[in-house]
């Protein structure tokens, strides 16, 4: 009997998008409201954001071919606005030439990623114009390697923010040496996790000052290990994932001396993990010490609570966030958390397979969460499509978040394969409304021609690239064109933009020697007269492979009301503005608050914008 | 060159159809019994497809083909045709041409509930919820007792937040006849989504009586339990959840899942005869795989597999050795290799097929235990603590590696290092008597005077004398009491545990246990504190 067991654990160790239902069944001309014109436009050509990216495939049907490419946005240059990092692909085979390839690289050669530089202008009349120039050469970027994806945060708190490249191989940690250019510190500050990695996310953990790293790590697999799968049919396809084992996770505690040490057996993260493609971090109990949430690919995920002393403890099973409310894994690829229902608290979205149906999580407030996929409406309108990246995304800044999805199937799509299309598995992107009430309509028809655009979605950041007043979104498409979404509507409302700036360090003379970084985790709450509150947080992870814009960005409707704005900062200690003003980008300086207060009043006597408080 | 003209033949037919072209296009363009316009079929790209689903496509749309030719057909022969074509399309999840299919099937033949039956599944399939509903109230109307039915179109409601109307149906399905533990489930989480727990959990429990091998649904039960309080027991579903389906009575689909002719699809049938123990059943479908895909290394270790669990070692291993030698990376048939090696003594054999598990897949948990368990046995501590330590590195939760650790580390003769680590353990793992149990041992038994603490052995063993008593825990008393200076005792205790091991015919300990009676009858203490034995190593630690 014993033995039988043995041996059953060895053996269990073992479409085109029909879109017309979700559109007709749920879509709500209510959503017109918003006014004439695109929501999104495309402008990434435009704007000279040119990158087409490269998955090496020659037909062999390598598995990390169909899961990039992750998308990282940042100031790298600290101008104030957000540039943008593309990780490449490559030929896998070294026996292949580039004229194996089924689909040709683009661009220039070879393929590596790429950095762009956002040279945003803004004329005396507010007029912006935004162009890219890439900066590949002179940021001395190796970008050699096959990419996955891009984790954001400055772990040397020296005021520059830098680049953590997951890859298909040793990852890289990119220091920004604050003059244009990187290097790459990934062996001395023992990082360079060799695991195949996707996602990663830069989180203080242990509250000491200094971003720690989470790395998720994918499955056990290389070339020498590929097995040829098939469809049911019989056609050569890329490998589901239970076809290899799932690689443990990482987290890595920041020393605060330029190096790291791998902390996942003393956090007690070491036991139990999946093969992870999302990260999102937050405090989901509330507690003031952050906590991580793992997506895995058709296995459980992990709800890493926060233990406060150095060590997590999984409770996504019994906090309901493990699994469907039927009990099932599903194959989760993209996550974000956020309080879609300010209540609070945030909760956690998840993008699925076709006919799975994406996953919201809400939380009670105290870290247990009640499946309402199918409630909300997001289960039942994303049932066609095959979800990566994704963000809450308050696109219309009515203070609801709602969400935005990019697509792509990872099996072929018969109507698709049937007209010999090269990659036949793309899809169309999805938005999806917040309707105040718990639910959500599918308004992808309405959001402008980018969203009729069918192609292959992985990554996707999320962002103010043009500092407008709205969120814009860049799209990392698996052997296509990236896409730059800009947000046409979300600054017809009023906003507020925060940038959440700490760990500043005094020089001897008593001038700042580091303007300090972003504080992700930063917990921001709006309070307005009427009592009602806005609940965000500042974060780069989240979605799929891919850093947003660490800033945070609350819409606050038609109201013109300049609101309090109080910080929760990642070491506890809890600040309030008294007025910051709306329709703007504003910094709040950790441990400055009545300073601010008192430059913002001298400003306004003087009848100037306040800019920094 | 007669397989070439085939070859050549076959390959004109797949042009045709891979450029769209079926051969009953216009002739498919006409009206039916009920004047819907009939869909032409336009058949999936198979240039890619295995070459027995070439065949089988290829048969039926003759099939197909030949019919529609035929003026003096029947509408209920020209549906039955498309009908058969829609069947094996939808087994090979070509969900837009099997659409078209049934499409045509039902609108020539409109009292027919298999085809809006099937029409169901392909929009479920597809992600349409909404479309799969309605063609699924179709075969209600047809036959409103139709269980498979009632079934899904209940879970499709279920999928659009209809909640009261699959309520409903889950109802009904319970009042036809025997209890069914699908509609069970479906009511269960009906009940969990209105937050009655009393009534989720009641359901939920009686469907699992019904389906006990259906795990999937001790999770619900589990948060039916959370939602009542009951930690306790909602943990306990959580340990035995698993991802095992509640049984669906569903012929038709059956008959659907059993008509392609490819390895993957007899690897699937016998991995749902596999999950209900079935094991000849699923190595005869596994052997099918075979046949059509020799190199195909997951169903010949399945078929392995299920031919080991049939007692047929010998079959088992012929298999696996196969695997690895088309597939020397395989590392589950060398894991597979190397218990089969190890369960008839060839145990040098079992350590290169364990190593061979462990290098080509570093992440293999059960291949560094059995690795490491093996090399202590045959006396390679030193190997063997690499292999447990890289165990534990991979998941530190398991107790046993921790255990075998610290037996490495005593078969080194580094005590002091075991009795730090176990002290460790027992801390990381207080719910774990045995690292209590081994510490003790130490205590007593170690031959280094630095180590030994005979008062603090005295506690904890007496400690753990209120729990179960077994013959291994009076030994360690025994011990505990010669170390004391108490040889009375322990000559009597030690006695009457020799004793009860010779009844129990435990000829593994009185070996032992007679070895040290003469120490204490000598007013000697013992200090070896394990013989160690697979036996033993192989054990849980408590």
């Amino acid at each position: 009997m014993k033995r039988a067991a043995i041996f059953l654990a060895a053996v269990l160790a073992m479409n085109c998008a029909d879109d017309r239902e979700a559109r007709s069944s749920t879509s709500s001309a209510g959503a017109t409201s918003l006014g004439a014109g695109e929501w999104f436009v495309d402008k990434a050509q435009a704007t000279g954001l040119d990158f087409v990216h490269f998955n090496g495939m020659t037909g062999e049907f390598y598995y990390p071919e169909n899961m990039p490419p992750g998308v990282g946005l940042l100031d790298y240059d600290n101008d104030g606005d957000l540039d943008v990092y593309f990780v490449q692909g490559q030929l896998l085979d070294s026996g292949k030439t580039f004229a194996d390839a089924l689909i040709k690289p683009q661009g220039p050669m070879p393929p590596r990623d790429r950095l762009f530089r956002n040279d945003l202008t803004v004329a005396p009349d507010g007029t912006r114009t935004l162009t890219f120039t890439d900066v590949t050469s002179q940021s001395r970027i190796p970008g050699i390697g096959y990419g996955m994806g891009v984790a954001t945060g400055d772990f040397n708190n020296d005021g520059w923010i830098d680049l953590y490249v997951t890859r298909f191989g040793p990852n890289q940690l990119l220091k920004n040496n604050g003059d244009g250019t990187f290097s790459d510190v990934s062996k001395q500050s023992r990082t360079d996790d060799p695991s195949w990695s996707v996602s990663a996310a830069f989180v203080d953990f242990d509250r000491d000052g200094w971003l720690d790293l989470h790395v998720g790590n994918y499955l056990n697999y290389g070339l020498k290990m590929d097995q040829k799968c098939t469809s049911l049919s019989g056609s050569r396809d890329y490998c589901p994932p239970r076809i290899y084992t799932a690689q443990p996770s990482r987290i890595f505690r920041n020393l605060g001396d330029g190096t790291f040490v791998d902390a996942t057996g003393t956090s007690q993260m070491a036991g139990q993990y999946g093969p992870a493609l999302g990260i999102t971090t937050a405090d989901f109990d509330n507690d003031g010490w952050i906590d991580v949430y793992v997506a895995n690919d058709g296995h459980e995920n992990q709800l890493w609570m926060n233990q406060r002393n150095g060590t997590f403890k999984n409770t996504a099973l019994v906090a309901g966030a493990g699994l469907t409310a039927e009990g099932k894994a599903e194959a989760s690829m993209g996550v974000d958390a956020g309080d879609f229902d300010n209540d609070g608290d945030e909760d956690l979205f998840i993008t699925e397979l076709i006919g799975e149906g994406h996953n919201l999580f809400v939380n009670d407030g105290t870290g247990n969460f009640e499946d309402q996929g199918t409630r909300s409406g997001l289960g039942p309108g994303s049932l066609p499509y095959t979800g990566f990246g994704t963000s809450w995304i308050d696109f219309d800044n009515d203070g609801w978040l709602d969400i935005l999805t990019v697509n792509g199937s990872i099996t072929n799509i018969e109507a698709l394969e049937r007209v010999k299309d090269p990659f036949p598995r793309h899809q169309r992107k999805q938005l999806f409304r917040n309707l105040r009430n718990g639910r959500f309509e599918v308004v992808t028809d309405q959001a402008g021609a980018v969203f009729q655009l069918s192609e292959v979605g992985r990554g996707a950041a999320f962002g103010d690239i043009d500092n407008d007043g709205d969120m814009d979104v860049v799209v990392g498409n698996d052997s296509g064109p990236a896409r730059l979404l800009i947000n046409e509507i979300g600054n017809r409302q009023h906003w507020i933009g925060l940038r959440l700036v700490g760990g500043a360090r005094t020089g001897s003379g008593g001038s700042l020697d580091s303007p300090g970084r972003d504080m992700l985790g930063a917990r921001v709450e709006i309070l307005r007269k009427d009592g009602s509150i806005r609940m965000r947080r500042a974060r780069s992870d989240g979605s799929y492979a891919s850093a947003n814009d660490p800033r945070v960005l609350v819409g606050l409707g038609d109201s013109t009301e300049v609101p309090r704005v109080r910080v929760r900062w990642p070491n506890g200690t809890t600040e309030e503005w008294a007025q910051v003003p709306i329709d703007r980008w504003t910094t709040l300086r950790e441990g400055e608050p009545s300073a601010g207060a008192r430059r913002e009043a001298a400003e306004q006597r003087a009848g100037a914008e306040p800019r920094e408080q | 060159m007669a397989v070439l003209r085939e070859g050549v033949v076959l390959g004109a037919w797949l042009l045709l159809i891979a450029i769209g072209v079926s051969a009953c296009g216009d002739g498919d363009r006409q009206r039916g019994a009920s004047s819907f316009e009939l869909r032409p079929i336009l058949l999936p790209n198979l240039s890619v497809a295995a070459k027995t689903v070439q065949v089988q496509v290829h048969d039926r749309h003759a099939a197909l083909t030949a019919t529609l030719e035929n003026n003096a057909s029947t509408d209920v022969a020209r549906g039955e045709a498309y009908g058969e074509l829609g069947k094996l399309l939808l087994g090979g999840e070509y969900f837009d041409s099997a659409e078209n299919c049934f499409l045509n099937a039902k609108a020539l033949m409109p009292s027919e509930l298999r085809w809006p039956y099937y029409l169901g599944h392909v929009y479920r399939k597809k992600g349409n919820a909404a479309k799969s509903a309605e063609e699924f109230e179709q075969v209600l109307r047809l036959n409103p007792d139709h269980e498979a039915t009632l079934y899904w179109l209940a879970e499709m409601y279920l999928t659009l937040g209809r909640t009261e109307s699959a309520e409903a149906l889950f109802s009904k399905s319970l009042t036809l006849g025997l209890r069914s533990p699908a509609a069970l489930y479906g009511m269960g989480r009906i009940a969990l989504s209105r937050k009655n727990y009393q009534e989720a959990v009641k359901l939920f429990e009686e469907a699992l009586s019904l389906d006990p091998p259906a795990s999937v649904l001790h999770y619900p039960l589990a948060t039916a339990y959370r939602g009542l309080g009951l930690i306790q027991q909602a943990e306990e579903h959580l340990r035995r959840r698993g991802d095992v389906n509640v049984t669906t009575p569903d012929p038709l689909m059956q008959e659907v899942n059993g008509l392609l002719e490819t390895a993957l699809a007899y690897e699937e049938r016998g991995l749902r005869s596999f999950e209900t123990g079935q094991w000849a059943e699923a190595a005869a479908y596994f052997r099918k795989g075979v046949e059509l895909e020799p190199e195909n290394p997951s169903v010949r270790h399945k078929l392995g597999t299920a031919l080991a669990l049939m007692g047929d070692n010998g079959g088992a291993e012929e298999q696996f050795q196969i695997v690895v030698r088309q597939s020397p990376t395989f590392a589950k048939a060398h894991y597979s290799l190397g218990l089969l090696m190890e369960s008839s003594g060839r145990r040098q054999r079992a350590i290169e097929e364990f190593s061979l598990a462990v290098r080509h897949d570093s992440n293999y948990v059960d291949a560094h235990m059995r690795l490491a368990e093996l090399l202590l046995y045959t006396g390679q501590a030193r190997p063997a603590l690499a292999q447990y330590e890289r165990a534990i590195g991979i998941d530190p939760r398991q107790p046993r590696p921790r255990y075998g650790y610290a037996m490495a580390l005593v078969r080194l003769g580094r005590y002091r290092e075991a009795r730090d680590w176990l002290n460790d353990a027992i801390r990381l793992h207080p719910d774990q008597p045995g690292f209590v149990h081994a510490l003790a041992r130490v205590l007593v038994a170690a031959p280094d005077d630095a180590v030994r603490d005979g008062p603090r052995a005295m506690t904890m063993v007496q400690e753990l004398l209120r729990g179960p008593q077994t013959l291994e825990l009076g030994e360690t008393m025994a011990m505990t009491l010669a170390e004391l200076g108490q040889y009375g005792d322990a000559v009597a205790l030690q006695r009457k545990v020799l004793s009860a091991a010779m009844q129990e015919g435990r000829q593994d300990l009185v070996a032992t246990l007679t070895t040290n009676l003469q120490r204490y009858e000598r007013q000697q203490p013992c200090r070896v504190p394990w013989i160690i034995e697979p036996e033993f190593l192989s054990s849980e630690p408590s």
